[in-house]
């Protein structure tokens, strides 16, 4: 099994300890292009796309193995068993942060610390629990998907995404960076916005960052404050944004959270 | 260049109005989505007035859940990362609640007094329509090939479990056939004791009374060897490679005239008559001839007319010699007709058949087919005759 070429990994930076960043559902490594720069001088990156996103290798995607975030969680182990030296800080957005944890269970004492961007053990109402949605708002968000291929085609070589520093809209790489197989993305959307982690999280002892945003539609601040409540060893940083991707529209604020968060953690 | 002078030419209000009554929604928002400008044609389209929207509403209050968290998801990252986004369609709900079906383009636009974004905004309720439908027909697509599939399946099991089915079938087929041809073959000696013990009576002193039993016994004997030797000659041609024959230079009308003069006494009171024409030398194996002029006599004694002779004729022709046995009575039944020579076929006997398993004929064209010759039949207007052509220098079957 070739994990480099499954997961798309990448290395930079150089440290006595590694960051390993995951991106959530919708988008790919790229997602974290404005928080890497000021991390790479201290820390080896560790920086990968999930199966089934970005330029993941496609064949690998199993049903069956990534039926649950298990089977992501699986594959971020054996990333860091291969690519990770030193301590290893887990970052995770949106559903990587309960993959981060999914995995951190798995091998307790494996990772130094877990940051969790915007994080949601359970998208979906459950009796007094506010997930924030229900079971037909996910439905809704699955025909979204449908109608939206953001430049995917069966046809299209998968090799031709960058990065293109210039915006052009109708260039060749619009949407690249959420270009996904859409059956590929209903999956992925199904298992993220209808699992349940809640029951795992009294079970993590790392330490955690919750990296809360001011105003998330997709994690609220009440499921934050649930988490930090439910996890051990938790601390909860509400970052002053509107939207699910702060390390893309507030990383400086983003940024110092994690730092003083890590210092906290290194003491 | 010539576009800015293009557009210099137009009067401010012409430019005001282009932007107001657009073919599309304009609008210019914040980094997070707040409405800053928004012209008449989108506040049109989703029943709103520009006031209740600007400086408060952010463009994804405006779309429906899935349309929100795709925005989230997607969206911004992508105009984050990339600077725009093109052709996402996402559901904005009119104010009476009705969804919108429209495609964005979206550009992030920065000055010296800040970062913003620019949309352009296209109802799409025809291409929604055709989405739906090419949904729709996958969807029913992807059903049928599913259900083509377990049908498939289903085949696939159904043909197994006949193909076991058939393997049993036959497996008893030919066992019930070997017993039979055991049980024939070990008939033969008893018969043969027997046929022996009778004639051995016939030549001591008998009453009238015990002649007439001796003649029964001796009939009821001859049926039962024929009988035999065709279920023996059956299972020969069924499991083997067809019936054997042994070649000799006969006498035809000679052969024919012996078999005739046996079978009147096996058949007593009824009349059989022989007639002969033609001269000339023939290779046969005279057993199966004897064989074959019995079966098709027995035959004629059980179907034909008890009051009417049954006429056997030996004819020599050319490169041919035929044995035609004719009766009259009843004729075949036209239905029958195709199926007269297969083994198990029956007619309906004016006698009790002694003789009739329904295996007479089918030996009878299986004695032809190994002299490489032919059976016939001609049943009309009250008579029916059987007729077997025959080279006259056969060659044995292989």
């Amino acid at each position: 099994m070739d994990v480099r070429r499954r997961n798309n990994v990448h290395v930079m930076g150089e440290g006595p300890a590694t960051m390993m960043f995951a991106h959530g559902f919708g988008c790919d490594q790229n997602m974290w292009r404005l928080m890497t720069p000021s991390f790479q001088d201290r820390f080896r990156i560790v920086l990968f796309d999930l199966v089934g996103s970005g330029l993941s290798d496609l064949a690998a995607y199993d049903r069956a193995k990534y039926d649950t975030l298990q089977g992501h969680a699986d594959d971020v182990l054996e990333i860091a068993e291969q690519f990770a030296t030193g301590p290893v800080v887990f970052v995770g957005h949106s559903v990587s942060a309960m993959i981060g944890m999914l995995a951190d269970l798995e091998a307790p004492g494996r990772f130094a610390a877990q940051v969790m961007i915007g994080p949601s053990p359970c998208y979906i109402n459950d009796g007094a629990y506010v997930g924030g949605f229900t079971r037909s708002d996910i439905d809704a968000l699955l025909e979204t998907l449908e109608s939206n291929y953001l430049g995917w085609s069966s046809t299209m070589a998968p090799a031709i995404m960058g990065a293109p520093d210039q915006p052009a809209l109708g260039a060749e790489l619009t949407n690249s960076f959420c270009r996904t197989d859409p059956e590929i993305a209903k999956h992925f959307a199904r298992v993220t916005f209808l699992s349940d982690s809640r029951a795992d999280l009294h079970r993590l002892q790392t330490p955690t960052l919750i990296l809360q945003c001011s105003d998330d539609l997709i994690a609220p601040r009440a499921v934050g404050e649930y988490m930090c409540r439910a996890l051990p060893r938790a601390t909860l940083r509400v970052v002053e944004n509107v939207g699910h991707c702060p390390h893309l529209s507030a990383p400086c604020a983003s940024t110092s959270a994690i730092n003083e968060f890590l210092g906290l953690v290194s003491d | 260049m010539e576009q800015r002078e293009t557009a210099g030419a137009l009067p401010k209000a012409d430019v005001e109005s282009l932007y107001e009554n657009a073919a599309c929604g304009l609008l210019v928002t914040s980094t997070d989505g707040v409405i800053l400008r928004v012209n008449h044609t989108f506040c049109a389209w989703v029943g709103r007035e520009a006031q209740e929207l600007l400086g408060r509403v952010k463009v994804q209050d405006l779309l429906s859940m899935g349309g929100r968290i795709f925005h989230q998801t997607h969206w911004t990252p992508l105009l984050a990362m990339q600077g725009s986004v093109a052709e996402v369609k996402l559901d904005v709900l009119h104010r009476d609640g009705r969804p919108l079906p429209m495609v964005f383009n979206a550009v992030r636009r920065s000055s010296a007094n800040g970062t913003w974004h620019e949309l352009a905004v296209f109802l799409a309720h025809d291409r929604h329509k055709y989405e739906k439908e090419l949904l729709l027909e996958r969807k029913r697509a992807e059903e049928l090939l599913a259900r083509h599939q377990e049908a498939q399946r289903a085949l696939a099991v159904a043909q197994e479990e006949r193909d076991r089915q058939k393997t049993v079938a036959e497996d008893r087929a030919l066992f019930a056939e070997q017993m039979m041809a055991i049980v024939s073959h070990d008939l033969r000696n008893p018969l043969s004791v027997i046929r022996m013990s009778a004639h051995l009576i016939g030549m001591g002193e008998l009453s009238s009374n015990q002649l007439r039993a001796l003649g029964r016994l001796s009939a009821s004997t001859l049926r039962a060897a024929r009988l035999i030797a065709d279920l023996l000659d059956f299972t020969q041609a069924r499991l083997g490679n067809g019936l054997q024959v042994q070649l000799e230079p006969i006498d035809l009308h000679a052969l024919v005239a012996e078999s005739v003069e046996d079978l009147r006494l096996a058949f007593e009171g009824r009349s059989i008559v022989h007639q002969q024409r033609g001269r000339g030398a023939c290779v046969a194996s005279s057993d199966r001839l004897v064989q074959m002029v019995g079966n098709l006599v027995a035959n004629a004694i059980t179907y034909g007319a008890p009051d009417k002779p049954v006429v056997v004729t030996s004819a020599i022709n050319d490169g041919t010699f035929s044995i035609a046995v004719g009766n009259e009575g009843p004729v075949i039944a036209a239905e029958l007709l195709p199926h007269l020579f297969d083994p198990m076929t029956r007619g309906k006997g004016t006698q009790e058949g002694a003789h009739s398993v329904g295996l007479g004929l089918f030996i009878v064209r299986e004695i032809a087919r190994a002299h490489r010759g032919m059976v016939t039949v001609a049943s009309a207007n009250g008579a029916t005759t059987f007729t077997a052509l025959l080279p006259r220098a056969a060659e044995t079957a292989a």
